[in-house]
């Protein structure tokens, strides 16, 4: 391993702006002004995230779809040229190695975009099991910067930067689509909850005038948005956000000994797949006759903050462990989730938390953790 | 750090706590240089007065939006009063560290040997900057 840590192509912008931190390999800002504020520009507005630290791989050949079913969990022949889909690439026991986003943008060419400090061993995956097919596999991360534009107001932006009708992009698509004269990849996804855009920047390389070039698109974003109210948004509403979504975070609710079915992200699991992707047959029998443990969501009663880690309880006794958890800046209450043993508790039902030897109840509660008609993409004021 | 606000006349922890003697009695806080890194403080709790403890105790919690700090105690004694404003403006650490957002009060038990075991203020530039 390299001991040294990685900074993306706005690195020296964030150092300027932001208070940088060690995550996951790199070097990448928390925040720039307050977590709160910055949270609150997605919900309400608009906010802008680096998240060049991801990787992002590009998989081409003519048996790319058939490589990628066997390696991911999610029906990769129902991808349409620029479409895109959540899916994840399990080990043999059924556990995760990953979730991603998969997005087709071409006949035979796919876009794979992957956690921080996933990238590495997903990367040594890709490779050793694309050998048996006609396909290649090319890490272009350091060649493409990405930025998240999310919040009510992103697509009103991207709209007037690029001078297209947004409603023309419907959500999970991926189009070239230049930008205030970059071209780049605009992916209609994100990790907030709310509408918006993952857009690539192509062209960004490590180079001084890569970085000149990603840095430009960033302050492009921030001048152009500043009616908007656009906010630069660090890894603190990052994590907030979708925490506050309800959307799982490798490393925490995901891991090498935990499936998609216990994780309950069943979009993201197809049975009706040819080949059979690594891990099929764990999580189709799990599909089937159950699992030992099960992702549930919580509101907090009492005072209160749950982190990882803290036991559950139900009616005094342990079912399971925290494996998130935070302040919601829109409800103001402690929010978390977990794993418990399946069919112990339901939605409603009265938990407690042990929060460092003091037991706090709290309500077994759906995600998102906001009121979804006021708030994030199903908003309807 | 250059910034950070120090003050004379208090005794610090390397766990970046303050304490203020005051008659018969110690008022304990956290440093600006703690509120400054933890940042949006949005939860303090702190042991119920009565509670007796020795010195380096945990006796409670600050979370702010980025993590989760225990609270220990510099000073063996019994809790004597917690700071009630704390509870629904967790953020006065954040405006003023070492004035309203104290955090609790003690009737010290051994206060000469545990004053003994802390900073200055000179001490305590000189332990954050080497930090």
């Amino acid at each position: 391993m390299n001991d040294r840590l990685e900074r993306t192509q706005l690195y020296d912008w964030h150092q300027e702006y932001g208070d940088v931190v060690p995550f996951a390999g790199w070097e990448m800002p928390v925040r720039y002004s307050d977590i709160r504020e910055e949270h609150m520009a997605v919900r309400e507005s608009v906010g802008i995230f680096d998240t060049s630290h991801m990787f992002r791989f590009f998989v081409k050949g003519s048996n790319a779809s058939n490589f990628l079913q066997s390696v991911a969990t999610n029906n990769v022949s129902n991808l349409e040229i620029n479409d895109g889909q959540y899916t994840t690439c399990l080990n043999e026991a059924g556990g995760i190695h990953d979730d991603l986003m998969l997005y087709r943008i071409s006949e035979d060419e796919y876009i794979w975009i992957t956690n921080a400090d996933n990238g590495p061993k997903i990367r040594d995956h890709l490779l050793k099991h694309s050998k048996d097919f006609d396909v290649e596999v090319l890490d272009k991360t350091k060649e493409i910067a990405m930025i998240a534009v999310q919040g009510p107001k992103a697509l009103s932006l991207i709209g007037k930067m690029s001078g297209k009708d947004m409603d023309e992009f419907g959500r999970f698509t991926c189009n070239p689509l230049n930008i205030a004269g970059y071209d780049t990849f605009m992916c209609r996804t994100g990790y907030t909850g709310e509408a918006g855009a993952e857009i690539l920047v192509l062209n960004c390389p490590f180079s001084e005038e890569g970085k000149k070039r990603a840095v430009g698109f960033w302050n492009e974003l921030l001048s152009q948005g500043a009616e908007f109210d656009i906010k630069p948004c660090g890894l603190g509403a990052r994590d907030s956000t979708r925490l506050e979504a309800g959307f799982v975070l490798y490393g925490h609710e995901l891991d090498e000994e935990t499936s998609p079915i216990e994780a309950r992200i069943p979009y993201a699991v197809k049975f009706k797949v040819e080949p059979h992707y690594i891990g099929y047959d764990v999580v189709q029998s799990q599909k089937k006759e159950g699992v030992k443990k099960t992702r549930i969501g919580f509101v907090m009663i009492d005072r209160g903050i749950p982190r990882e880690k803290y036991p559950i309880l139900f009616n005094g006794s342990i079912i399971g462990n925290t494996t998130s958890g935070g302040l919601s800046p829109i409800i103001n209450k402690g929010i978390g989730m977990g794993y418990v043993t399946p069919d112990t508790v339901n939605d409603g039902d009265i938990i407690e938390i042990d929060i460092k030897g003091r037991r706090r109840r709290a309500e077994v509660t759906k995600w998102p953790f906001y009121d979804p008609d006021k708030y994030g993409e199903t908003r309807t004021s | 750090m250059s910034d950070t606000e120090i003050r004379d006349g208090l005794s610090y922890s390397a766990e970046h706590e303050w304490v203020k003697v005051e008659g018969d009695i110690v008022i304990i806080g956290i440093t600006d240089h703690a509120q400054n890194a933890l940042h949006e403080i949005t939860f303090v709790e702190i042991s119920e007065v009565g509670t007796v403890l020795k010195a380096n105790d945990e006796c409670g919690l600050v979370e702010s939006m980025k993590a989760s700090s225990d609270i220990f105690t510099p000073i063996a004694g019994e809790i004597i009063e917690v700071n009630t404003v704390l509870e629904d403006a967790p953020e006065t650490i954040n405006e003023d560290c070492y004035g309203a957002g104290w955090m609790f009060k003690i009737k010290p038990s051994n206060l000469e040997a545990d004053l003994a075991a802390l900073m200055d203020g000179k001490g305590y530039k000189a332990f954050i900057e080497s930090e």
